[in-house]
C-alpha cells in the first residue's frame, strides 16, 4: 500500500508536466486549430536555455527570463512555420512545417550543447520530504504548484482581461471575432507565444528531476500530444485528469511489471479513446445554434 | 457615409457579384432586398472585409476601406452583425456584449462611456440583461439576435449593417426585430439592412436596392419601391 502511494505520488508530479505541456497543445488549438508538433523542442530548449542562464543567476532570476525567450521562440515558429501554411489554406502544411522547426530546433541545440545529457542543478534541497512513509521531492512539489499556477494563471487572463476574452472569441469563432475589431493573426501568434512560453517553463521545471539535453523533448512532447487527446483538446479539465492517468500508469506498471512496458498502459489507454471517444474523455462537441 | 462603387466580388472562382453601387447617407435606413442567391450577403461580407472585393471601391466616411481585413473596418466604425448571429458561444451575454465594445476598450477607437452604451443595450433588449451571466451558446435563436445587434451597437459604429436579423425568428419576434430597428433609426443610427421580408424592410427604410443576380436592378426611395408593380410582383408577395 506505502509503495502504491509513492508510486502514485511520483506519478502525480510527472503526470502535471504532461498536462502543462498538454496545455500549451490545447493554447494553440483553440485559436488556430494547429498544434505545434515541436511543443518538446519548445520544452528542450527552455530547460538548455535556463541551464546557460542558472550558471550566471539565481533558479528563480531565470524562469522569467527562459519564459521570455519561450514566447519568442513561440512567434518565430508561429510566423515561420505556421502563419505561411494558415495563409496558403494549405490544410496539412503546419504539420510538417512544425515537425520540421523540432527537428532544426533539436540539431541546433547539439550543436550547442552537446549531445550528452546534463545535470541541471536543483533549487531545491535533494533531500526527499516524508509524509505517512511516502518520500517526496521538494522539486516534485513545486513541479505541480508550478503547472497548476501556470494553467490558472492562463485561465484568469481568459476570464477577466478583454484581450483574453478576444482570445477565446477566436477560438470561438474566428470570422465573428474579426469583426468585434479583433485582430486574430496577432491572436494566434501570441497563442503560439504563450504556448511555447509554457512549454519552456515546463521544462525549466522538469530539468532538475530529470537530464537535460536535446533529445529529452521528443518523448515529453509525444506523450503530452497522447494526453491532449485523451483528455480532449479543448478541456482544461481533460488535460490535467490526462496527465494524472498517464503519469501514474507509467510509475505503476514500471514498478509492478516491468520499466520496460512503462509506457503501454497509457499509450492503450489512448487507443481506447480513440476509438470510442474521439473527442477526448472531457471533450465536448461546441454547442451551436443557427 | 458609406459609399459602394462598381464593388465586384465572389468566392473563389465564382463571382457573385457584378459591380454593385450602393450609397447609404448619414441617418438613413438603406435596405437591400433580392431572392435567395441574389448576393445580398456577398454584398455584406464584402463591405465588412470577411471577404476580399475583387474590384470596386468602398468608402466610410470618405475613408477608403476597400481590401482592407475586417478588423480594421471595424476599428473605422463599420459594425456588421452577420448572417446567422455567430454570437460566442461559450461566453456569457456580457461578455458579448464588452467583446463589441472590443476596440474602444483597447485604445483603437474612441472610448466614451461603454457602461453606459451596456445599459443602454439592456434597456433596449431587457431580456439580455436577464440573462447577461447566461452563456451564449444556451440562449434562444431570438434572443442571439438580440445579443448579435446589441454587440454590433457596442462599436458605438457611424454604419450598422444588420444581415437577415429576422431570420429564423417567431412572427411575433421579427414584428420585435424590426421595431427595434425602427426606434434605432429615431435613435439617428444609420443602416444598411438586408431583409428577406421585404415588405416590413421598406416600411422602415428610406431607400432601397433590389439586387438581382449580383446586379442592382431597381433602386429609389423605399415608399415608391413599395408602390412598383414589378417589386411587388415579384418580392412582396402580391402579385394578384
Amino acid at each position: 500500500m506505502e509503495i502504491l502511494l509513492q508510486l502514485t505520488v511520483s506519478g502525480i508530479a510527472l503526470g502535471m508536466i504532461y498536462a502543462v505541456i498538454a496545455f500549451g497543445y490545447q493554447l494553440t488549438f483553440a485559436t488556430s486549430g494547429t498544434l505545434n508538433f515541436g511543443q518538446g523542442e519548445a520544452l528542450m530548449l527552455g530547460a538548455l536555455t535556463g541551464l546557460t542562464l542558472v550558471g550566471h543567476m539565481g533558479y528563480w532570476v531565470m524562469i522569467p527570463l527562459v519564459m521570455l525567450f519561450g514566447a519568442a521562440q513561440g512567434i518565430v515558429v508561429e510566423r515561420l512555420g505556421v502563419a505561411p501554411a494558415m495563409k496558403t489554406k494549405s490544410e496539412f502544411g503546419w504539420i510538417m512545417a512544425t515537425i520540421a522547426l523540432g527537428i532544426i530546433f533539436k540539431n541546433t541545440a547539439e550543436n550547442i550543447w552537446g549531445k550528452d545529457d546534463l545535470k541541471f542543478p536543483s533549487p531545491l534541497s535533494e533531500e526527499p520530504l516524508k509524509f505517512l512513509g511516502v518520500r517526496v521531492l521538494p522539486m516534485e512539489i513545486l513541479v505541480v504548484i508550478g503547472a497548476i499556477v501556470m494553467m490558472l494563471a492562463v485561465e484568469l487572463f481568459n476570464r477577466r482581461s478583454i484581450y483574453g476574452k478576444a482570445v477565446v472569441a477566436t477560438s470561438n469563432d474566428r470570422d465573428a471575432a474579426g469583426l468585434m475589431g479583433i485582430n486574430t493573426g496577432m491572436v494566434i501568434t501570441f497563442s503560439y507565444a504563450l504556448s511555447s512560453l509554457t512549454a519552456a517553463f515546463a521544462g525549466v521545471l522538469v530539468a532538475p528531476l530529470t537530464l537535460t539535453g536535446a533529445t529529452m523533448g521528443t518523448v515529453l512532447g509525444l506523450k503530452a500530444f497522447a494526453v491532449a487527446i485523451i483528455g480532449g483538446l479543448n478541456s482544461g479539465m481533460g488535460v490535467i485528469v490526462g496527465g494524472l492517468i498517464l503519469g501514474i500508469a507509467e510509475t505503476t506498471t514500471g514498478f509492478y511489471i516491468s520499466t520496460g512496458y512503462k509506457d503501454v498502459p497509457g499509450l492503450v489507454l489512448l487507443l481506447l479513446v480513440l476509438a470510442i471517444k474521439p473527442a477526448g474523455l472531457f471533450g465536448k462537441a461546441a454547442i451551436k445554434k443557427v | 457615409m458609406l459609399k459602394i462603387r462598381n464593388l465586384t466580388a465572389g468566392y473563389g472562382k465564382v463571382q457573385v457579384l457584378y459591380g454593385i453601387s450602393i450609397e447609404v447617407t448619414r441617418g438613413q435606413v438603406v435596405t437591400l432586398i433580392g431572392s435567395n442567391g441574389a448576393g445580398k450577403t456577398t454584398t455584406m461580407r464584402a463591405v465588412s472585409g470577411m471577404i476580399k472585393p475583387s474590384g470596386g471601391e468602398i468608402r466610410l466616411a470618405d475613408r477608403d476601406i476597400t481590401g482592407l481585413p475586417s478588423h480594421k473596418i471595424t476599428r473605422a466604425g463599420l459594425a456588421h452583425s452577420p448572417e446567422g448571429r455567430r454570437v460566442f458561444a461559450s461566453l456569457s451575454v456580457t461578455d458579448n456584449l464588452l467583446l463589441g465594445a472590443f476596440p474602444r476598450l483597447t485604445f483603437s477607437r474612441a472610448r466614451g462611456d461603454v457602461n453606459a452604451d451596456l445599459e443602454r443595450v439592456f434597456e433596449l433588449f431587457p431580456r439580455l440583461r436577464e440573462r447577461r451571466s447566461q452563456v451564449a451558446g444556451t440562449l434562444s435563436g431570438g434572443e442571439q439576435q438580440m445579443l448579435a445587434m446589441g454587440r454590433a451597437l457596442m462599436l458605438n459604429p457611424d454604419v450598422l449593417l444588420l444581415d437577415e436579423p429576422s431570420m429564423g425568428l417567431a412572427p411575433l419576434l421579427v414584428e420585435e426585430v424590426f421595431r427595434t430597428i425602427a426606434r434605432l433609426k429615431g435613435e439617428g443610427i444609420t443602416m444598411l439592412l438586408v431583409e428577406q421580408f421585404a415588405a416590413a424592410a421598406l416600411t422602415v427604410a428610406d431607400y432601397g436596392y433590389v439586387l438581382e443576380n449580383g446586379r442592382i436592378a431597381v433602386h429609389g426611395a423605399a415608399a415608391k419601391l413599395k408602390d412598383d408593380p414589378a417589386v411587388r410582383a415579384a418580392y412582396l408577395g402580391q402579385a394578384h
